[in-house]
Parts: structure tokens; sequence; C-alpha cells
């Protein structure tokens, strides 16, 4: 049998299988371990059960953020309760600071893609930005502080100084990457700068470079979480970072999920966008 | 968390043996890190292998009335008193929530924290806590700090910078209330700021009025122009208390190990406290070392004992647990942390995390007590019975 062969051909069921077995096995063993501390202590909170946590996740969708509302929510439509919710607000405020955050990564990419064509704007830039990458943004936070204050602005560029930097090397490292010939062609051909610059080069490292903020989705939430638990009146991480204060782990968890499904749900979108975009494009 | 665990059991298996630890210690810490791996597999695939002395971690935190817990380990006071009771203890520090986490979860034996988190944290989780020594209350190392002269009543309406649900918030809130301003309370907007950054935040943010907050952090922030104190925690004497607190199960070990424990912690503290408390110069030395586990100068942790009432002796911390006021305070705590949310979504009254007091007095349900104030260990320790 070739079943552990690079020539291995599982069937669909054994995909399936596959694949959801580590899934099953955490469930597993979470609620395994949970069921056991629930024996020993029936008000444990590190470990809080389904029912807990589905209870914990309906108070969070269903019941109103701020006390006034009370008033105002009971009796209403569901969808009505949900919106306002803490646990629709909180996402509200976070996906705000998201989306701004990761509409400030697109200049970015115009930058690296300059100074990797523009050998004068690459001299300026480049060595400054290779020494600003390998800082700890969330180290220097009282200087940002001073510059930013401790509203929104300071949380978003939190987020724009730790991840900028990745994305401007990297697309700087795909622009370098593409062929000389080719452009060396282009000119042949009469290409001007700017129409090699954004037809040529561009159009090609496009995808691979909407895929690189894809993969930095994730570090642009650590930065949001960072800094919402510094300083803040809402948003998810401050729910969370307040629940902690009282073991709200039945509340956390739930949280949790749904920040991974939402950050799952965004980069699902922009990887079906891509390809939908870039149908050449091969890549996953 | 499972690491420190680890090496415990391996230092208690090798430094009884003489020899065999000083084999081990030379070689290399590979061979001593998988020599812990393998004795860690050993432990967990059969419990009876037990170490043959009990071993008890105490996790703590940096603050004025905590310190003398890392002096107490390294002065070498913990283990003169541990071997006394032929047991080991071992002392770590934590960030303060991590500690909570820790100790909640039941990775270590006991923690030092405020009356306050005890009643919210392990006590409202389920964890049956004991406090065995009441170490000192705030007497305004916490403060609610203004500029340009404003007022607690023209507080409401504009952005405290505080950590919420904690004792920073029930300080305001107290302050509010004893000066008739309950029903503003509302109208406060709390900004929840993370306290290792909340110093730096509030000084360079000049729209930020109000700030709520700690020793150190309140003396570092009162260098700057134009901010004043209008309340802190001297004018809730009291109420504030600094713990160290068991799981009461760990007390009631049958092998009465947890009873060796506690004596032996508790004798430790108060001979550490009284080289504290020597007046003048003459406990220089002692509170230089202390003030080192947070990284400060002498003067600036006398500074910080100034507004600390340490129970220096035994006695006055056993007439303060005996007190009347400790059970006006525990109700005043216990409703804040209901009114908050504090004891979890599940409790319904806030009977349901009752408080027992030395003299057998409960505060809520007596069947349901979560939280204990002992003074066994501290009378013992008055009597010289230790």
């Amino acid at each position: 049998m070739s079943f552990l062969r690079i020539h291995a051909q599982p069937g669909r069921t054994a995909i399936w299988t596959l694949s959801w077995s580590l899934f099953a096995a955490g469930i597993v063993l979470y609620f395994y371990v949970a069921q056991q501390r629930h024996r020993e202590n029936p008000d444990d909170r590190v470990m809080p059960t389904i029912a807990q946590m589905v209870r914990g996740f309906s108070d969070a969708a269903l019941k109103p953020a701020a006390e006034e509302e009370v008033q105002a929510a009971s009796g209403s439509s569901l969808l009505a309760r949900f919106r306002t919710s803490m646990l629709w607000t909180d996402t509200l405020a976070s996906g705000r600071r998201f989306l701004i955050s990761v509409a400030l990564l697109f200049p970015a990419v115009l930058l690296g893609l300059h100074m990797a064509m523009f050998p004068v704007i690459g001299a300026f830039f480049l060595r400054f930005i290779l020494f600003f990458d390998k800082i700890v943004a969330l180290s220097l936070l009282p200087i940002l502080f001073i510059a930013f204050g401790i509203d929104e602005l300071s949380k978003i560029m939190l987020i724009v100084i730790g991840v900028t930097p990745t994305i401007i090397l990297d697309t700087f490292n795909l622009t370098k990457s593409v062929p000389r010939e080719q452009i060396v062609k282009g000119f042949t051909l009469g290409a001007s700068d700017f129409s090699i610059t954004y037809r040529i080069v561009f159009k090609q490292i496009w995808p691979r470079v909407l895929n690189s903020i894809r993969l930095n989705l994730k570090a642009v939430m650590l930065f949001l979480f960072a800094g919402e638990m510094i300083a803040s009146t809402d948003g998810l991480a401050y729910r969370i970072a307040l629940l902690r204060r009282h073991m709200g782990m039945d509340t956390i968890i739930p949280y949790v999920l749904w920040v991974a499904l939402l950050l799952f749900l965004v980069d699902f979108a922009m990887n079906k966008l891509n390809h939908k975009l870039h149908p050449w494009f091969q890549e996953r | 968390m499972l690491l420190p665990q680890l090496n415990i059991s391996l230092d208690d298996l090798t430094l009884p043996s003489g020899r065999g630890s000083v084999t081990l210690a030379k070689r290399g810490t590979c061979f001593r890190s998988a020599a812990s791996i393998a004795l860690a597999i050993g432990l967990m695939a059969s419990t009876p292998v037990r170490a043959a002395t009990p071993s008890f971690t105490v996790g703590w935190s940096v603050y004025v009335g905590w310190n003398p817990y890392y002096y107490m380990a390294k002065s070498g006071i913990l283990r003169k008193w541990a071997a006394k009771y032929g047991i080991n203890i071992r002392v770590q520090r934590f960030d303060y929530a991590p500690s909570l986490d820790a100790f909640v979860a039941k990775n270590i034996d006991a923690c030092a924290m405020t009356n306050m988190e005890a009643l919210d944290m392990p006590a409202a989780a389920g964890v049956d806590t004991t406090a065995i020594i009441i170490g000192d209350y705030s007497n305004g190392n916490d403060a609610v700090i203004v500029r340009h002269n404003l007022t607690l009543a023209q507080i409401p309406g504009k952005q405290v910078m505080l950590v919420e649900k904690t004792v920073s918030q029930y300080l305001f809130e107290r302050a509010m209330a004893i000066n008739g301003l309950e029903q503003q309370i509302r109208q406060v907007h709390y900004l929840n700021t993370s306290d290792s950054d909340i110093a730096s935040a509030f000084l360079t943010n000049q729209s930020k009025p109000v700030v709520v907050t700690w020793k150190p952090l309140v003396s570092q922030i009162l260098k700057a122009k134009d901010v004043k104190v209008v309340f802190n925690s001297s004018q809730i004497p009291g109420e504030i208390l600094d713990l160290l607190v068991v799981p009461s199960e760990v007390l009631n070990r049958a092998d009465g190990s947890g009873q060796k424990f506690a004596k032996a912690i508790t004798g430790a503290w108060y001979e550490v406290l009284k080289l504290m408390s020597v007046p003048g110069p003459a406990s220089n030395k002692v509170l230089t070392d202390i003030a080192e586990a947070s990284q400060d100068s002498l003067a600036s942790y006398r500074e910080q004992l100034a507004t600390t009432h340490m129970f220096y002796t035994p006695q006055s911390a056993v007439d303060m647990a005996s007190s009347a006021g400790v059970k006006k305070t525990m109700d005043l705590v216990r409703r804040f942390c209901f009114q908050h949310g504090l004891l979890g979504e599940k409790t319904k009254s806030v009977d349901d995390v009752a408080v027992q007091f030395p003299d057998g007095a409960v505060l809520g349900k007596p069947e349901r007590i979560r939280f204990r104030f002992s003074t066994a260990y501290m009378q013992l320790a008055a009597q010289g019975k230790l």
C-alpha cells in the first residue's frame, strides 16, 4: 500500500476525516478536562462547559451593552436586540479600527513598489525601513501616546507602525523578483517608466501582495488587541480585558472563537476576491 | 504553568540526597532538563511516587506590602521556617493578574491579594479560600488624582482613567458616595487603562483630567505640574486589605502538611516584619533589600511604607480581623462586586458568595461560604507558639 507515500491518493471520506480529526481531538480533550474540573468544583470558571458558554454567548449577543438601554431593548425583535448587544457594539468598534488599519496598508504597498523600481527612492527609504521593521512598537508606547494621544489614533498608529514595514519589505522583495528581462523588453517596446511599474510589474505582483496582506491580518489583529487592552472604552479586546477581571471565561472563549471566525471570513473573502480578479493566479 | 512545578519536584528529589544533587548540578543544563522531563513523565504516570517532603508555592506581585515575600525567600528566613516544619516553600513573583489566574487554577498554594480580589476571583469561582495573614491596609497608597484643581463634584461627565473593576474603581465610587455624589457615578466615563501604561498615558494626555491608581505610580504622577490628589485610601482606612490567601482545601489536607505550611509562612512573615519595624536607620539594610524586590530605592520604599498601614505585630492583625470594621468593609466590598457583575453572571444574589469571619459570623448564605478570615495562625504567632 502507498498509504503513507508521496503517491498516496486519499479518498474524499479519508480527507474529510483526517482534516477534522484534530478539531475533534481538541474539543474532546477540552470537554473531558472541563468535565473533570466541574466535578471537583461545580463553580469552576477556568474551563466553562458548553452550557455555560452558550449562556455566556447569548447574553453577550442579546443583552444590551449599556444598562440605560435595558428598557428600550426588552420586547423588541431578536435582530434589534442583537444590534444593541455588547457583542455587536464591540465588534463594530473593533471592526472600524481594523478596516481603517487595513486600508492604511495599501499606501505601504505602493511605497514598496516604488522603492524597488526607482533606485533613488529605494536608497532613501530602504535602510531606514529595514531598521524600523525590527523595532518592537509596543515598547515605544509612551512616545506613541505623546504623538497620537490615547484615543483612536494611537491604536491605529500602533497597528500601522507594527505591520506596514513588513508589507513594504515584502512588496519590495516581490517587485525585485520580477525578471529583469521583462522590464528591458518593455523598454524596447517603448513603455514609459510608469507603465512598466504599474502595467507590467505591479500587475504581476498584486495577487501575491494581497496574499501577503492576508497573512498579516493576524498581526493586525494582535496589535489591535494590544492597543485596546492598553486603554479603551469599547472593542472586543476591551471586553475581554474586563471579563478577565472576574475570570469570565464562559464569555471570553466564545468571544475568541467569534474573533477567529470573523478573521477567517475576512481572509476567505480576500482569497476568493483575489482569485476572481486574477484567474491566472495559481498560488493559494 | 507546568514547568515551575516540574522544577520543584526535581529540587525536592535531589536536594535531600546530598551527593546526588552535586552530580546533577555538575552536569550541563541539558542533562538537568532531560532529567526533569523524565521525572515529570514519571510523576505523571505514577502519582504515588511523591517527593519526600511536601512542597508549596507562594505567588506574590510587586507591591509595597508584598515585597517582604521576596526578602523572606532571599534572606533564608523562609528556608529556616520551612525546615522547622519539614516542608519546602518556594516563592514566585508574578504580575498581579496572572498570579490571581494561577491561584484560581490551583497552580500555586498561596497568593498575596487584596480582600476584593480574594472575593471576586477565587471565592466567586468556587475555590474556597482562607485568608491566613492580614498584612496591611492601604492608607493612602491608592489615590484619585485630578488636573487643574478639579473637585469630585466636577468629575461626572468627564473621562476617568483607571483599571476598571479593581480596587481603583472601588476607591473612586466610595469617594463619590462619601461625598454624596452616588447618583452621579453613572455619568462618569471610565477609560479602562492597563496599569503598566497608566502613568505615561495620563501624563502625556492633557485632555484626560482624572486618573485613579496606586503607588508607586501615584508618586510618579504627582511629580507633574498642576495635578493633585482629591481623595485617597487613607479616607477609607481598613477597606483595602492586603492578604495572604490559601485554598481552604490545602489547609485541611489530611496529612497536616497544609497546616505546617500556614504555620511556617506566618512565622517567617512576622520575623521579617519584626526586622522591618525597627525604628530609625537600623532597619535601613533590611528595607533596602526589600525595596530591591521592586527595583526601588530605600527612600522611595520608605515613602510608600508611610502610606501603608502595616500590621507589624501579629496581635494588631488579629485585632483588625476580629473587629466589626472588617465585617462592614466586606459587606461594602461584596455589594460593590455584585453590583458590577464581578461575582459572575451566574451569581444571582450577593449572598451566594458568603464570607465567614474569625468569630464564626457569616455574611451571606451559611451553606455557601467561599471566603474565610482565619486568625488561627496569626494568633499562634502572637502567643509565640509557632
